[in-house]
């Protein structure tokens, strides 16, 4: 599903913010990428959904290699991918429904479509009474839980989740999480970047580490170690 | 795309001009300023050469003859040349006749020359005549029978002709000039209500929308509202030529709407407040987009 292979990332007169990152996940996997703050592992996201390209090296995702993906079919490649971060990313003059549309909307679907499919992804996120609010009348929870479903929507084969659960307190968390799993148990490849140890602790899954760049650990036994 | 696209496209135009009225306000209003001040010295240049032509047109077109040539004949065949036209026959003794008059107290100068030193001729008035017109009716007088020479007074017109030219380009400047200043004006107008949408445009990004369809409803936002300014603007001028031009009138520049303001001048005015409209937007939004390649 993700390949990345020595990949290098360095931005103009600052250190690098990837060095010699070599990593795979498999199609189905839920990983967690972790590390303190300016680890990498906002950017390895950013490179991953196309955002930015590498220095060098060379990243692979769904098999094709980011940097030789033109321009024009980055957003064909993106629409396989769902993205949720900390900030929440809602746009405040719309309602959930319209939120969580855009991304059908963007497919050209039909809106009898659309709107079946907003309604389903909004019932499973609990949110199916909130479709008509707007996304500053909700809780951080359930803002959060908008944009996990806006992520999901159009049935990503891969999930990227930056800092999710960073705004939010211990049951929100928990409820969000939930949803990330849950994707994952459909077969949604999910990468989750977080610093929140007791996630790692509670969800049993693969831990990559990041430190100044560099993957430090790759696996479970991350958890036995002490890592996070 | 669909067949649902373009009304979907659409309806997000008018959505966005509906969730942000003042920006889209703003933005009508530049247009229509560009439009209406573009439109007015369109106008105003316009009925300018028409009033200049006009006058140049009171031409007085003097086809000297032959002693010998018949002036009867001469002036039959004029007549049939300027149809319409006041044409007069001047005999030799009547043109020395006036020339004395001409010359007042010092027409004793003349006493003792022969009554047929002037040549007689047919002197054709053409009021309210166009410069291309005169010179026309001047080649076909030259067909006139014993005619030996045409003046229509060329000094004078070609003169004036020359000026209108200047005038003319003069004014194609001013028009790019203004149109350029218009264009970057209501660009930067623009700008503020994508500037307003940025969060909008990294999310359609983010969830997978080509350019395209970002630019689209801001394309159309741009000609919509460009269409809005330039209908504005045409109405404003339909709207001075009625105020104005009984005025002109009384003061004896008499004007006609159409000559100043004729349909395709309307027709220009609105369809450049779309092309404005639209020109700016997509400069506003290509810098946009630019600006956050990938």
């Amino acid at each position: 599903m993700i390949q990345l292979f020595h990949v290098h990332k360095q931005y103009p007169g600052e250190a690098p913010a990837l060095l010699d990152v070599s990593l795979g996940i498999e199609k189905g996997e839920f990983v967690f990428l972790t590390g303190p703050s300016g680890a990498g592992k906002s950017t390895l996201m950013r490179l991953v959904f196309c955002a930015e390209v590498a220095t060098s090296g060379q990243l692979l995702v769904f098999g094709r290699n980011v940097a030789k993906v033109k321009p024009s079919q980055v957003p064909y490649l993106r629409r396989s991918i769902g993205v949720v971060f900390q900030d929440f990313k809602l746009l405040p003059d719309r309602t959930v429904a319209e939120n969580v549309a855009f991304p059908l909307e963007v497919r050209g679907l039909a809106p009898r479509e659309v709107k079946r499919k907003v309604s389903a992804i909004l019932g499973s996120v609990g949110l199916d009474l909130k479709a008509g609010k707007f996304p500053l009348s909700l809780s951080g929870g359930e803002q959060q839980r908008v944009a996990v479903a806006r992520a999901l929507v159009g049935d990503p084969a891969l999930l990227l989740a930056d800092e999710p659960t960073g705004n939010l307190d211990p049951e929100r968390t928990l409820e969000v999480m939930d949803l990330l799993h849950a994707a994952n148990a459909r077969g949604t490849t999910v990468l989750v970047a977080t610093h929140d140890r007791t996630l790692l602790e509670r969800y049993k899954k693969r831990v990559v580490a990041l430190e100044r760049g560099r993957v430090m650990t790759d696996g479970a036994e991350i958890r036995r170690a002490g890592f996070a | 795309m669909s067949a649902r696209r373009p009304f979907y496209f659409v309806g997000r135009a008018v959505e966005a001009m509906a969730r942000r009225p003042s920006v889209a306000f703003v933005s009508i209003l530049t247009i229509f300023v560009a439009a209406f001040v573009i439109g007015l010295f369109a106008a105003v240049l316009r009925g300018g050469e028409r009033l200049l032509g006009a006058w140049a047109g009171e031409v007085h077109i003097s086809v000297y003859l032959d002693p010998a040539a018949d002036l009867d004949a001469a002036r039959a065949a004029a007549q049939t040349a300027a149809p319409g036209r006041t044409v007069e026959a001047v005999s030799a003794p009547v043109a020395l006749q006036r020339f004395r008059a001409s010359l007042g107290a010092q027409g004793a100068l003349l006493d003792g020359l022969r009554p047929d030193l002037l040549p007689p001729s047919v002197e054709v008035r053409a009021p309210g005549i166009a410069l291309a017109e005169a010179r026309s009716l001047a080649a076909r007088l030259q067909g006139v029978p014993g005619a030996r020479e045409v003046d229509y007074g060329n000094a004078w017109l070609e003169r004036l002709e020359r000026l209108l030219e200047r005038l003319r380009w003069a004014g194609i400047g001013l028009f790019v000039a203004l149109a350029l200043g218009a264009a970057v004006l209501v660009a930067n107008t623009l700008r503020l209500g994508v500037f307003a949408r940025r969060d909008e445009i990294d999310i359609m990004r983010l969830v997978g929308a080509t350019d395209l369809f970002v630019e689209t409803p801001f394309l159309l936002e741009g000609l919509l509202q460009g269409l809005a300014g330039g209908v504005l603007a045409a109405g404003a001028l339909v709207g001075i030529c009625a105020l104005a031009l009984p005025g002109l009138a009384t003061a004896g520049l008499p004007l006609a709407r159409s000559e100043v303001l004729p349909p395709a001048l309307i027709g220009a005015v609105v369809g450049g407040g779309a092309a404005l409209g639209l020109l700016a937007s997509a400069l506003a939004v290509g810098r946009e987009l630019g600006r956050r390649a990938r």
